[in-house]
């Protein structure tokens, strides 16, 4: 009988507390693995607290916990779309957040020396493209796709605005927490079993999903 | 004021008032502010920020008596004293009121025009302004059982209000404490009942047993929480509720909580709540609070001070706000002074 494999040790950095909710239900989907939660969980205000606070996250994590890796996700609000092109080697867009946030990985753990009985900390970057409610539609309203709003970008007329995004999720422009969490909840548990269709719309989160899937082939190797 | 009253002012429409203007009142020198359902003021310490609210309370203490004859300006004493001139929301916004000073001594003078049929109604909604500057020791004490009709302006009564709720409103009161231990999960109940005097002790249930922690035992932000609930699950809140430091007492990363009790009021059908929304005007100076306005700038209010003058403005008005908050935070941005409404500070 084979051994169960050992949980990941994993936390979250993300804008809020509804979004980190959902985000693990969302790690775990394409995970398909146990993961236990780093606490206390770690916030922060909106961008760019996230990329101010990242490095000395990424140290504490390192050095302080036993922590494997640090799942980021950000909306991406009117910042510049990550592409294809923005792979290349060597590649940094200054105004595109999924650039910005590697980068900062990069930079912050390049010095570091082994702790806790690991080289470093893994990182799962992902961006929500205009927000993480385009997400959650995904399933439910097929106008709502990065490409759309991408394509919306170039031409300035934009699809939907994010606060239209947030009035189709929450059905208000003023959800409480309780609500987006709950709705956030509801919307992810399209996805439990199949990212597939959310990583097609939204590269954003595929590219999240490539990360984690990444660390599982490390793990393997 | 009675119970079936309190229930009674409650009227058709949310809010009171559309605007106020101030001119040589304290440091509101020639300051003008249009009121939204919600708002939050911020600003440097003797801005005008507690000016405003004592202005409302001003009114709300003269639209008791009854008015008297206009005074024109020219025929006062003092000319060019304090004034402070209000418009209403509708159906009152062909209705002005304007509080001045009759002479160096009398300050009391309010003149409305037009003072028809339709000025007891609004008195009535102005009658139901209140003004909250919580304080957690007084919040702790214990209350007469006959004072929970409404919160009052320091919390003193909140126990007598809890307990009222409990035994008149129970839907109120349970919907009260599944969100206190929601918020606070280190908690199971509210618990409050008389003590050896008879008077109602503020008492809190400690989850994973039946400990009861009372009064000044209980931590002064669950306090504070405590009271904001009272008041946003009250079936009769406020017309309109001014509330100073809103923020006091909490951990910043319980601000969004408080933010969503306000809300409860301004905006109570976002919550699937039927009822009039109450009009908030609530100060702070927590940038982690202002944070949280990154989607509704039209809901905050900066004031500023200019030497001995102060102004209101509305974050919402700032051309260039959308790319501030692809450089940072509401509150770092405020911090930094890229707003206004910061201290002055001499350079000699």
């Amino acid at each position: 009988m084979s051994e169960q494999p050992a949980p990941w040790r994993l936390a979250i950095l993300s804008e809020s507390p509804a979004d980190e909710t959902a985000l693990r239900v969302l790690v775990e989907a394409v995970l398909r693995a146990p993961v236990t939660w780093v606490t206390p969980s770690l916030r922060a205000r909106g961008w760019p607290s996230v990329a101010q606070v990242m490095p000395a996250v990424i140290r504490h994590l390192h050095f302080n916990t036993d922590a494997d890796g640090l799942v980021v996700v950000v909306d991406s609000d009117d910042s510049v779309t990550h592409t294809a092109e923005h792979d290349a080697p060597n590649y940094f867009h200054p105004r595109c957040r999924m650039c910005q946030l590697r980068a900062i990985h990069r930079q912050t753990t390049k010095k570091f020396p082994p702790a806790h009985g690991r080289a470093r900390i893994l990182r799962a970057i992902g961006v929500a493209v205009p927000a993480i409610e385009a997400w959650y539609l995904c399933g439910r309203d097929e106008r709502v796709t990065e490409e759309a709003w991408v394509k919306g970008q170039e031409t300035g007329a934009r699809p939907y605005s994010r606060g239209e995004l947030k009035w189709r999720v929450y059905a208000t422009d003023r959800p409480s927490l309780v609500l987006e969490t709950e709705r956030a909840l509801v919307e992810v548990a399209r996805h439990r079993k199949d990212t597939r269709r959310l990583e097609h719309e939204f590269p954003g989160f595929a590219a999240l999903a490539k990360d984690l899937r990444g660390w599982r082939r490390e793990e393997n190797s | 004021m009675a119970w079936c009253c309190l229930a009674r002012r409650v009227g058709e429409h949310g809010g009171v008032i559309a605007s106020v203007a101030f001119r040589n009142f304290k440091a509101l020198r020639n300051a003008h502010l249009a009121l939204a359902p919600f708002n939050l003021v911020i600003g440097p310490n003797g801005s005008g920020k507690t000016s405003l609210v004592q202005a409302m309370m001003r009114l709300r203490t003269l639209s008791a008596l009854p008015l008297r004859e206009p005074i024109p300006r020219e025929a006062r004493e003092v000319s060019n004293g304090p004034e402070i001139t209000f418009r209403f929301l509708p159906p009152f916004e062909m209705t002005e009121a304007v509080l001045a000073c009759e002479s160096d001594v009398r300050c009391d003078l309010l003149q409305v025009t037009p003072a028809d049929e339709g000025w007891p109604r609004l008195c009535e909604r102005i009658q139901g302004m209140r003004s909250y500057v919580l304080d957690h020791r007084e919040i702790a004490n214990a209350a007469r059982a006959d004072e929970g009709d409404e919160l009052a302006s320091d919390g003193h009564n909140l126990a007598a209000v809890i307990a009222r709720l409990q035994s008149q409103h129970s839907e109120n009161y349970a919907a009260m404490r599944d969100e206190l231990v929601r918020i606070l999960p280190e908690y199971a109940d509210i618990a409050c009942a008389p003590g050896r005097d008879g008077l109602i002790e503020l008492g809190l249930i400690l989850k994973g047993g039946s400990e009861r922690i009372v009064g000044d035992a209980i931590s002064q932000g669950s306090l504070y929480l405590l009271a904001l609930l009272a008041l946003a699950f009250h079936p009769a809140p406020p017309t309109v509720l001014c509330i100073e430091e809103v923020d006091r007492g909490f951990h910043p990363r319980l601000l969004r909580e408080v933010r969503d009790v306000l809300y409860r009021l301004s905006h109570p059908t976002s919550f699937g709540w039927k009822r009039d929304p109450v009009q908030v005007i609530a100060t702070t100076h927590s940038p982690y609070l202002l944070d949280l306005f990154g989607d509704h700038p039209e809901e905050v209010v900066i004031s500023a001070k200019h030497g001995t003058a102060a102004t209101f403005s509305r974050l919402a008005d700032r051309a260039d706000l959308q790319d501030l908050l692809a450089e940072g935070t509401l509150g770092d941005m405020w911090y930094t002074g890229i707003l206004g409404g910061v201290p002055e500070e001499t350079h000699e």
